[in-house]
């Protein structure tokens, strides 16, 4: 091969690798199709598309939910919780609230600006919890770094703040006048449902600063129809309408391999 | 693959590449990933770790100064005068701490300033009560002493003052606790030993007073009141007006009945000399008392003619609202100039006042009102944008704190260093010094460079060849070199590429090449011919 060629060859499969990376990735929030710190695409959880053939005794996670739920799949999610499953509600916007009605809950996500004094960090809205209630899921787990989180209210306490916590309305980062110190509860419980108030325990960069907390949270399976892991973009929407389809894979794994074949048999003639 | 199809692919990817990557590349935060965030979250690794230790103290801290207060009380009851100043200097250096942490982490506008605000009048008290307690047990052991009816009647006169005062204080100190009790509550720390210390100072209060009722029923209470009913001290004292704001004027006066004019005088405020003065010829005094760094609220004052302790009267002041102005001039490329004045509400200066200003969030700069309430500081900054606001924290005023609104200023920064040019110029000069030194590589022959070979002067310095004896074959090697050599082709060119290289002696180098190639044997008349053009020789 001449050294020409070869240059050529290096040059298009370099290019070729960036135009792959560049439109099956993107950089939407959450998204299993984003690998940078504000995505989920490092997060091991099965995605699951169908309410309704759940696995008993499992654990859903609906990360900051975003689509309604109609009647049957409100059906399927309290069978599953009857059953003995687990349902794990990430949310941070109050958009899940209607699912918690729904459901018979009386736990309600409040969005809002919670900072903290007490903090590890310059942000103020990220700083530690503090594990006030028994659960697996947060099995010596003793503190859990937050990240803008918002308050949950109603059920069983499972993670509160410190006291020098305020919901900073102005946003400035500072208690001013009408903003009070006082502790919040970020996750509670109310049988096998349970309501995070920070969806954002689940993000890219995220999964090293609670490791227990993700660990404890194994197996789980994600719901990929209403939480906002997926993707507006066209290209990435679908390769992952083919990747779920044998039929297309096998009709396009064909089409890369005729020309080569074809290419080889002339060649030999 | 034909160049001409490779170097499109190659442009068009390389076009593609830079495409792609130019949106990224040009993105600041691939080279300083700092503070990255979004409504939703923030991104932990770019953010500044820092501890939380300012923080996680203040609840702490504030256990342990109500802690404090329980203690204090308690030793100035059983009279462990010794203990109770111990305490109290620690209660004290615990006060400055949560002073300083409410102003570092920017808490003036809480329910912990209040907090703070209260301990500090807290602490004032308790130092107070224990002072008066101390003196009133000096006292008590002055009555087995006293015979002297004047001598006595002081001891009355000093010991009803100490006994209003140590009523006042207390008074002032229970009225703080509800407020202190709820502040402490809500952030979890522990208020009993505080609610304790209010029961335990109503004792010594008490105590206090009981005393003071029994000695003067054992003395009779002579000095014009009758028994259990306190004597009018003969040095009367009052305070007009009796409410002030700061910076306003306050007349602490009054007469002493039988006092000779020139009796130098003692004013206290707070058990504290506020100052001196002096009986005028009417027996009478008046001492202007500025409020200055005092804090809001009621006061006690007192005056003493020697001896002689006037009863104690008490003063009110007013809070009162202030406003600091910020002002910022570039004095050069890193310097700036911050400037403002502290007032009040109705425009009094605010003087000798600390003021803090606060660069970019989180730093905290000192400086001080001067004797017009002016400030003046100089900061020295880093290139780029910073922020500044001035605060008024109003410790130990009776004062409201205030902030400046947030000035944004634009340091300039130190400029390019030359030095980096420099650099770069004298490494291209040396760069090229030594590749010039090197020399360069030779350059390939031209073909034009056999019609410009020197003509005569080469011939006569030509080679010298000496072909007799030699076989005929490699006489015309010898005489093919001798030639090649005349006219300076490379050594490695073969007899066809110097028939190209020199055009005239074709004929030469092409019967060469068959006597080099074909294995011909030239014959003499041949070699002498070649002889004669390899040598150019006309003979």
């Amino acid at each position: 091969m001449q050294r020409e060629t070869r240059v050529v060859l290096l040059v298009l499969l370099l290019a070729g690798g960036a135009l792959y990376l560049h439109t099956t990735t993107t950089t939407e929030e959450f998204s299993r199709h984003n690998i940078g710190w504000n995505g989920t695409s490092s997060l091991p959880a099965e995605e699951v598309r169908d309410l309704s053939r759940l696995d008993p005794g499992s654990t859903l996670l609906l990360l900051a939910p975003d689509r309604p739920f109609t009647p049957e799949e409100v059906g399927y999610l309290r069978a599953f919780l009857d059953g003995g499953g687990r349902v794990i509600i990430a949310d941070e916007e109050g958009a899940a609230n209607p699912l918690l009605a729904d459901l018979g809950s009386e736990i309600r996500v409040r969005p809002g600006n919670l900072s903290s004094l007490e903090r590890d960090y310059a942000h103020p809205g990220l700083f530690r919890g503090y594990v006030v209630g028994n659960d697996t899921l947060f099995a010596g787990v003793e503190t859990a770094l937050l990240n803008r989180p918002a308050e949950v209210e109603g059920g069983e306490p499972l993670i509160e703040t410190s006291v020098l916590t305020w919901d900073d309305v102005d946003g400035d980062g500072r208690v001013g006048e009408g903003e009070t110190f006082g502790r919040s509860v970020v996750c509670a419980r109310e049988g096998n449902l349970i309501v995070i108030g920070d969806a954002s325990l689940f993000i890219n960069a995220m999964l090293p600063e609670n490791p227990k907390f993700i660990e404890n949270l194994q197996p789980v399976q994600i719901d990929a129809v209403h939480s906002r892991i997926g993707s507006r973009n066209p290209i990435i929407n679908t390769l992952t309408w083919i990747a779920e389809r044998p039929p297309a894979v096998a009709a396009i794994a064909a089409l890369a391999i005729l020309p080569v074949a074809w290419r080889f048999g002339r060649k030999r003639e | 693959m034909r160049p001409r199809t490779s170097h499109i692919i190659l442009v068009a990817a390389a076009v593609l590449l830079t495409l792609l990557l130019a949106g990224e590349a040009v993105d600041p935060v691939l080279y300083a990933a700092e503070n990255i965030s979004t409504a939703a979250h923030a991104d932990p690794s770019t953010i500044e770790k820092r501890s939380p230790g300012d923080a996680a103290s203040v609840i702490p801290l504030m256990d342990e100064l109500l802690g404090h207060t329980g203690t204090l009380a308690l030793t100035i009851k059983i009279k462990d005068y010794e203990s109770a100043q111990r305490d109290l200097a620690r209660y004290s250096e615990l006060t400055s701490q949560f002073d300083r942490l409410v102003v570092t982490l920017d808490l003036s506008e809480t329910d912990i300033a209040e907090f703070q605000k209260n301990n500090r009048q807290n602490q004032e008290a308790m130092a107070a009560l224990l002072n008066d307690s101390q003196r009133l047990d000096e006292l008590q052991s002055l009555e087995i002493e006293v015979l002297d009816g004047d001598q006595r009647m002081a001891v009355v006169y000093e010991g009803e003052a100490l006994r209003q005062k140590m009523r006042e204080t207390y008074t002032a100190y229970a009225k703080r606790e509800p407020e202190t009790t709820r502040i402490a509550t809500h952030y979890g720390a522990n208020a009993t030993p505080y609610q304790e210390s209010v029961e335990v100072l109503a004792e010594v209060v008490g105590a206090a007073e009981e005393w003071q009722v029994e000695w003067q029923d054992g003395n009779g209470t002579s000095a014009g009141g009758s028994g259990g009913v306190a004597p009018r001290s003969p040095l009367n004292i009052t305070v007009t007006p009796r409410e002030g704001r700061y910076g306003e004027n306050l007349t602490i006066g009054g007469r002493y009945v039988d006092g000779v004019p020139g009796t130098p005088l003692t004013i206290y405020v707070d058990s504290r000399i506020a100052g001196n003065t002096t009986l005028d010829e009417n027996a009478a005094y008046a001492y202007p008392y500025r409020i200055g760094r005092i804090l809001a609220g009621p006061h006690l004052v007192y005056a003493t003619a020697g001896a002689i302790f006037s009863e104690v009267a008490t003063f009110d002041v007013l809070p009162a609202e202030t406003n600091i102005s910020l002002a910022i001039a570039e004095v050069n490329r890193t310097a700036v100039a911050c400037t403002g004045n502290l007032t009040t509400e109705d425009g009094r200066a605010v003087l000798n006042a600390p003021v803090l200003l606060r660069l970019d969030g989180e730093t905290l700069i000192s400086t001080q009102t001067d004797g017009n309430g002016t400030y003046a500081r100089t900061l020295i900054l880093t290139g780029g944008e910073h922020t500044v606001r001035a605060e008024f924290n109003a410790a130990g005023y009776p004062l409201n704190s205030s902030k400046s609104g947030v000035v944004t200023i634009q340091v300039r920064g130190e400029g390019l260093s030359p030095f980096p040019f420099i650099a770069a110029i004298a490494a291209a000069l040396g760069a090229g010094w030594y590749i010039r030194r090197r020399g360069l590589p030779p350059e390939p022959p031209v073909p034009e460079e056999p019609d410009i070979e020197p003509p005569p002067e080469i011939a006569e310095t030509g080679p010298s060849v000496e072909i007799e004896g030699l076989p005929p074959r490699d006489a015309a090697t010898i005489l093919f070199r001798a030639l090649r050599e005349r006219l300076g082709i490379p050594a490695t060119k073969t007899p066809r590429e110097c028939a190209r290289l020199a055009p005239d002696h074709v004929a030469f180098f092409e019967r060469y090449e068959r006597i080099r190639y074909a294995g011909e044997t030239p014959t003499d008349e041949e070699l002498r011919a070649m002889e004669q053009e390899a040598l150019e020789r006309d003979d």
